[in-house]
């Protein structure tokens, strides 16, 4: 019977390994590009979505009337030009719509369709972002093509976000008479249309041969969207061959995949930028003086935790990111000086060093940020600033930061929010880090700083409708910010990689922060 | 008998509206999910609207009643960011969890039974010493673990088995495996030594006075009433499975309940939680309810103690 047994056992698995072996792993469209994204949106209707990731999916279908150059600036799209004016006091952006480009289900774009998606987009009922439209009164339409944005107030976060509207179509959407209904069939101008979704799983697309930019379309038939969030299986999915390009390539794993022939990589700064915050604004605490913030900044050897933690996979700048329109050459990042920091608590009347609890994210909402903000940590003890850690999970962690309701920060904190790259930080800056907390007009939610000049700063920011002088001002901040170490410490902007086989020629698209975009694909193998 | 079913079924019901009351109480101690909703730039005046549009600005217990209400008539709420109802955002997604867990349970069966029996049969032999150690490695690896190394063996070495995803026989071969590895220790040493009992009795005595091949006395007389302990726990391992299959679902891209919720949990999308928390508990009082009653059917002696 051992024998017997034995035998069963060999001859099931000798049995089951020659079945598997002569089937395929998986089985593929000959004219299909097969992508795997770590995130998943919830949406792909423009006017619902909450965040970053939405827009990796949503503009495959959809576009803005501008986007950004390889320098930021604003570069025409579906709009060919655009002028800035003003008319009894009131400032007014005049736009020119190209008059060839149609929808997926045929009907062609007009400035209607472009005032009913800032309709749909500053309805707080609709949008979750409709207070960036706050300060547009209404729209004027010459004709077809030609239509006037007019503001209530000057608005120079509208044009440094390019715009602000992604075009949807209105007579479709009456059409089909819901939001859920156009979620679920959504019909752009983009160069990829519809085909299905299943939530968790994928998102399968097809080419839209009658695309206006056909010359800037994607040459491969249909693609498909798969969702696979664990790094390692969405790696080993590409090495299989399961998937022609994966996103957020792991950072050990970053070196292997760029010396291996059979994958193409592509490394790129990602939209966030890093900082250490903390609640300046707060007089009882020490972070109120000045020479306190000071030796937290020179506190760490930012250069050496980017290497060693992060692999060398961060940007090191200071004030503004380096792909920012506004980036200046000129600021540096503060020295790492532990005895300098020292000195500073000294004359700050902390001779004997500081005791502070520091907030570590435990979420990795950007690679390795917790171990990130640990080694600043660590650094910070040499230099007689004693940190009590604590861990906290990204819904306390932004509890902690809103500054509505307690809890407040009450020690350092790493910090991670878009920048407006490849724009500008001004809406950052007014919406959350720079301004004070000033929560009737929605600047300063995650605010740690109340200084009257920064105010003053944002503030103009925001009016200028110059983009040149807007820019000068905000490096001129930039300096402010960077002195006085107000607003947090930059540290870094993240490094992501894409990698992706020699199945298919992709070009990662020009334009920064369209990094997800299929724009230009085929499938050569 | 039926006194004993009424009573079960009020425990039953109890634990349910525990487990809801409790997880409806623990979710909004984490914190405020319109924070997690609204873009930084939101005037307060957004998030007010916002609050009151999901109902968060009412007192916790008006909130509750409202979800008890509406959750007799088959309606859990909408999930706060996938614009879909929860129930429905779970249900689309129930099947494949299903499907993943009984995968799961057969492959720990499959393994475990044979292992238990040949254990028992050769007692103190390398036979029993191998299934020891491989119902061991089972339990002491963790299913991620065991996850990721599939996928680097059968998938990216030898190109056997999809990575990811699902819809075919093949893709669950993997996701089965890791998940069912845990169970096969403790399911093993259930057969083992059950069988060791069972062997031990005078009717597998007396069968081999009378010359039954030991094949027919191992499998038809033993192994029949040895499988009875298992059997009855089989219904807890399957409600276990279904509630933790989150973790095989992630490393799998397995479009599961498991991972909707956990995901849920870390954007803070209470109705989805809620929903989730809901289900699992259904289904545990549901399952033990039917394992109790399923003694009385499998094993005579038991009616006695009902």
């Amino acid at each position: 019977m051992k024998l017997r047994a034995a035998r069963l056992v060999t001859s099931m698995g000798f049995a089951l390994g020659l079945a598997l072996a002569s089937l395929p792993a998986f089985s593929r469209d000959a004219d299909t590009v097969v992508a795997a994204f770590s995130a998943e949106t919830t949406t792909l209707d423009p006017a619902r979505s909450s965040g970053t990731v939405d827009r990796f999916y949503y503009f495959h279908l959809f576009e803005m009337l501008v986007i950004p150059d390889s320098k930021g600036n604003m570069s025409p799209w579906l709009a060919t030009k655009w002028e800035v004016g003003e008319k009894d006091g009131k400032a007014y952006i005049d736009v020119w719509l190209r008059d060839d480009v149609r929808f997926h289900n045929g009907d062609p774009m007009t400035a209607q369709d472009v005032e009913f998606s800032w309709q749909r987009q500053r309805d707080p009922k609709v949008s979750l972002t409709a207070s960036r439209h706050r300060n547009v009164e209404g729209f004027e339409i010459f004709n077809d093509h030609y239509f006037r944005i007019n503001f209530k107030q000057p608005d120079g976060n509208y044009l440094a976000e390019y715009l602000q509207i992604v075009v949807m179509p209105k007579r479709y959407f009456e059409k089909v008479g819901s939001m859920e209904a156009f979620g679920a069939k959504p019909v752009g101008t983009g160069p990829w249309k519809f085909v299905s979704r299943e939530i968790k799983r994928e998102l399968n697309l097809t080419r839209n041969d009658d695309y206006w930019n056909a010359k800037n379309g994607p040459k491969a038939k249909n693609l498909t969207i798969k969702i696979i969030p664990e790094d390692l299986t969405r790696v080993s999915a590409l090495r299989a061959g399961e998937v022609d390009w994966i996103d957020n390539v792991p950072l050990p794993l970053i070196s292997e995949f760029k010396a291996d022939k059979r994958f193409n990589t592509f490394s790129v700064q990602n939209g966030n930028f890093v900082y250490l915050d903390f609640p300046s604004h707060n007089k009882a605490l020490p972070f109120a003086k000045l020479p306190v913030r000071q030796a937290i900044a020179h506190g760490f050897d930012m250069d050496a935790i980017l290497k060693v933690v992060l692999y060398g996979e961060g940007n090191r700048f200071a004030g503004i990111g380096t792909d920012s329109n506004a980036y200046d050459p000129n600021l540096k990042p503060y020295e790492f000086d532990p005895a300098k920091s020292r000195e500073l608590l000294a004359k700050a009347g902390y001779p004997n060093g500081l005791d502070i609890p520091c907030y570590s994210l435990t979420t990795p909402r950007e690679p390795n940020i917790k171990e990130v903000s640990e080694a600043i940590y660590a650094y910070l003890q040499q230099a007689g600033i004693r940190c009590q850690i604590r861990a906290v999970e990204f819904g306390a962690w932004l509890d902690l930061l809103r500054r509505a309701n307690p809890p407040h920060l009450d020690g350092l904190s790493i910090h991670m929010s878009a920048q407006g790259i490849p724009s500008d930080p001004g809406n950052s800056w007014s919406s959350s880090a720079l301004h004070s907390y000033a929560p009737e007009i929605g600047f300063g939610t995650f605010s740690q700083t109340a200084d009257p000049k920064a105010d003053e700063y944002v503030q103009k920011i925001q009016q200028i409708m110059d983009m040149e002088k807007r820019r000068l001002l905000i490096q001129e901040a930039a300096r402010y910010r960077q002195e006085q170490v107000l607003g947090g410490i930059s540290l870094y902007q993240p490094r992501t990689t894409y990698a992706w086989n020699k199945r298919i020629d992709f070009t990662p698209w020009a334009y920064p922060g369209y990094w997800h975009l299929f724009q230009l694909v085929d499938i050569v193998d | 008998m039926w006194t004993y079913i009424l009573k079960r079924l009020l425990h039953g019901l109890f634990s349910i509206i525990g487990a809801s009351l409790l997880i409806f109480v623990i979710t909004r101690l984490t914190g405020d999910p319109v924070a997690m909703l609204l873009p930084p730039e939101a005037t307060e005046e957004m998030v007010r609207q916002m609050r009151a549009t999901l109902g968060l600005d009412r007192p916790i217990w008006e909130q509750y009643l409202i979800f008890a209400s509406h959750a007799l008539q088959g309606d859990l709420g909408m999930s706060y960011r996938w614009e879909m109802p929860a129930l429905t955002l779970l249900l689309d997604r129930l099947p494949a969890t299903i499907q993943l867990a009984s995968a799961g349970l057969l492959f720990s069966i499959s393994v475990a039974v044979p292992l238990g029996v040949l254990s028992a049969v050769y007692r103190g032999s390398w036979i029993d010493r191998v299934g020891k150690t491989l119902a061991m490695a089972g339990q002491a690896m963790p299913n991620f673990w065991v996850g990721l190394i599939l996928i680097l063996v059968f998938s990216v070495s030898l190109g056997w088995l999809p990575a990811y995803g699902s819809g075919s026989f093949r893709h669950l071969i993997l996701p089965a495996i890791a998940l069912g590895s845990y169970p096969v220790a403790a399911q093993t040493r259930i057969v083992r030594s059950s069988m060791l009992d069972v062997l031990d009795s005078d009717y597998i005595k007396m069968g081999r006075i009378l010359g039954a091949s030991e094949s027919v006395l191992v499998w038809k007389y033993a192994f029949r009433n040895a499988a009875v302990p298992l059997i009855t726990v089989l219904g807890v391992y399957f409600a276990a499975m279904l509630g933790g299959t989150f973790v095989v679902e992630v490393i799998f891209a397995w479009p599961g309940v498991g991972r909707t919720v956990v995901e849920a949990v870390f954007a803070r999308d209470f109705p989805v939680v809620q929903a989730g928390v809901l289900f699992t508990s259904v289904v545990f009082v549901t399952v033990n309810l039917l394992v109790d009653l399923s003694y009385g059917v499998i094993d005579p002696r038991a009616r006695v103690n009902v």
